[in-house]
């Protein structure tokens, strides 16, 4: 269990990368989903950078600095990859935070340069959740293979956002 | 009355109705839009769109400030665009990755820089919009470059290989190489081609060079993942890309003069004609901040389309 599915680690295999820092067009992907429950309580579950238990592919957070910028943590996914993420911008009263993910393999998440944004936002007593991501494709030159071109590096980030705030959603509005 | 009143009435109205022909336009290339944006400054909104695929980024302008060249990154190529016309009327196939993108003041040559390689096309205005006439190699992932005023040098800012290539543009070859920070992106000359400063993206400052010496004299420490760097009143503003900041900074005493705070990865950014307001591309955000050179605050937001990059000169 990776974020990517292993058809697409298999294709990756003849891949071989040059030492570019990223490709010259830097993507955008943004998804929210409105939940059923106070903001203050979608916040407990997202707004700690130690951990990231509601991404459904992680298995374990483990990181030092808590929420103070430049806090690290390393999720280790089922499958075991793992992912070494640093934390840029933390705002507990506005319920949002900011972090780069400082490596990660192509084959788990087919970005570069990626930095993401969670926002949690009260709506009228229900609460709109928003993760957005800016990043580079997974393929760095020019005449990507299809699986790390902009439109499959997007739509990993956007399926990954996708499955990750309906889980928040489920648990949210669940109860306790 | 109505007579007295008359003729003073008539000049304002002159006055007012001619206004729009002197406010500045910016030309925004959105680059997950695909299309460059027209945007009336005085207004303070977009009035046009010129639909360009390929991902446009880079723009420069030319001599007498009615072409515009874009570079297309993923469309391998270099638009022209008719800026009165408000149209594309051509586009010229280059290879690698056309980015950085300037023209020669003097004769209105185009240079764009190959981002996957170490050269730099040179291209010259012809009946068909453009053609090239020749290649310079200089050093790694070339992007921000720029024609000193008098014509005699370009120079070119090397992001992987850390320095900035000085171009004798009479031989057309690279005559020098100046070591500057760590990835250097933008390049930015002094109006009067004295001073060349580098945005540097991981050492987050900007290098001062010494045009005619052929070094770096100074160093200036920025935000997070400098961009490019804008020169009005006496200072220079470089945008911080990761921190969402411009900072600015004494060009005499290359001190610190103060952080402002903008919106989401601010990239492109350029001074205005009066040098009293600088308009700022936030990629994330899709708008352009103004601010006041003066006192260091933003004075305005205007909405643009997806993924504003605006590297290079896009004011006229």
């Amino acid at each position: 269990m990776r974020f990517l599915t292993m058809a697409t680690v298999a294709a990756l295999a003849t891949v071989s990368f040059s030492a570019q820092a990223h490709g010259p067009s830097r993507q955008k992907v943004s998804e929210s989903i409105e939940i059923n429950a106070p903001a203050d309580k979608v916040w407990k579950i997202v707004g700690n950078f130690q951990d990231g238990s509601w991404i459904p592919v992680v298995e374990k957070t483990e990181g030092k600095g808590g929420n103070e910028v430049k806090a690290t943590r390393t999720l280790t996914l089922k499958g075991g990859a793992t992912v070494v993420e640093e934390l840029a911008k933390y705002d507990d009263a506005k319920k949002t935070f900011m972090y780069r993910i400082d490596k990660v393999d192509v084959k788990v998440l087919p970005v570069n340069d990626y930095s993401s944004t969670i926002e949690v936002e009260d709506a009228g007593g229900k609460t709109k959740l928003t993760w957005k991501g800016a990043f580079y494709r997974g393929y760095m030159n020019n005449d990507p293979p299809p699986d790390l071109n902009d439109e499959a590096s997007k739509k990993a980030v956007s399926d990954l956002y996708k499955a990750s705030l309906t889980n928040v959603k489920e648990k949210a509005e669940k109860g306790s | 009355m109505s007579h007295r009143l008359g003729l003073p009435l008539f000049f304002l109205t002159v006055l007012l109705t001619a206004v729009p022909t002197f406010a500045q336009e910016a030309y925004v290339t959105a680059q997950l839009a695909g299309e460059v944006a027209v945007v009336d400054l005085g207004q303070a909104k977009v009035i046009a769109h010129i639909p360009l695929d390929g991902a446009p980024a880079g723009i420069a302008l030319s001599p007498d400030r009615r072409t515009a060249y874009v570079t297309r990154p993923e469309g391998q190529s270099v638009a022209v665009l008719d800026l009165d016309a408000r149209k594309v009327t051509a586009s010229l196939a280059v290879p690698g990755g056309p980015l950085g993108i300037c023209v020669d003041p003097q004769t209105g040559t185009v240079y764009v820089a190959d981002w996957y390689a170490s050269r730099v096309f040179v291209l010259a205005p012809a009946p068909e919009g453009l053609k090239q006439t020749g290649e310079i190699a200089v050093g790694k992932s070339p992007s921000g470059l720029a024609v000193t005023p008098d014509g005699r040098s370009l120079l070119v800012a090397n992001r992987e290989a850390d320095s900035v290539s000085v171009v004798d543009l009479a031989t057309a070859r690279e005559s020098q190489k100046i070591a500057v920070g760590q990835h250097p992106f933008g390049l930015t000359l002094s109006a009067d081609g004295r001073r060349a400063y580098t945005a540097n993206v991981t050492s987050n400052d900007v290098s001062v060079i010494d045009v005619a010496a052929r070094r770096e004299i100074g160093r200036v420490k920025t935000g997070d993942r400098p961009y490019v760097v804008a020169l009005a009143g006496g200072r220079g503003f470089v945008t911080d890309q990761y921190s969402n900041t411009v900072t600015a900074f004494g060009l005499d005493d290359l001190k610190p003069a103060g952080t402002i705070d903008v919106e989401d990865h601010p990239e492109g950014i350029a001074a205005a004609k009066d040098g009293k307001t600088l308009y700022v591309a936030n990629w994330g955000d899709n708008s352009l901040s103004v601010i006041d050179a003066g006192t260091l605050k933003v004075t305005g937001k205007i909405a643009v389309p997806d993924g504003p990059r605006a590297f290079g000169d896009f004011l006229r």
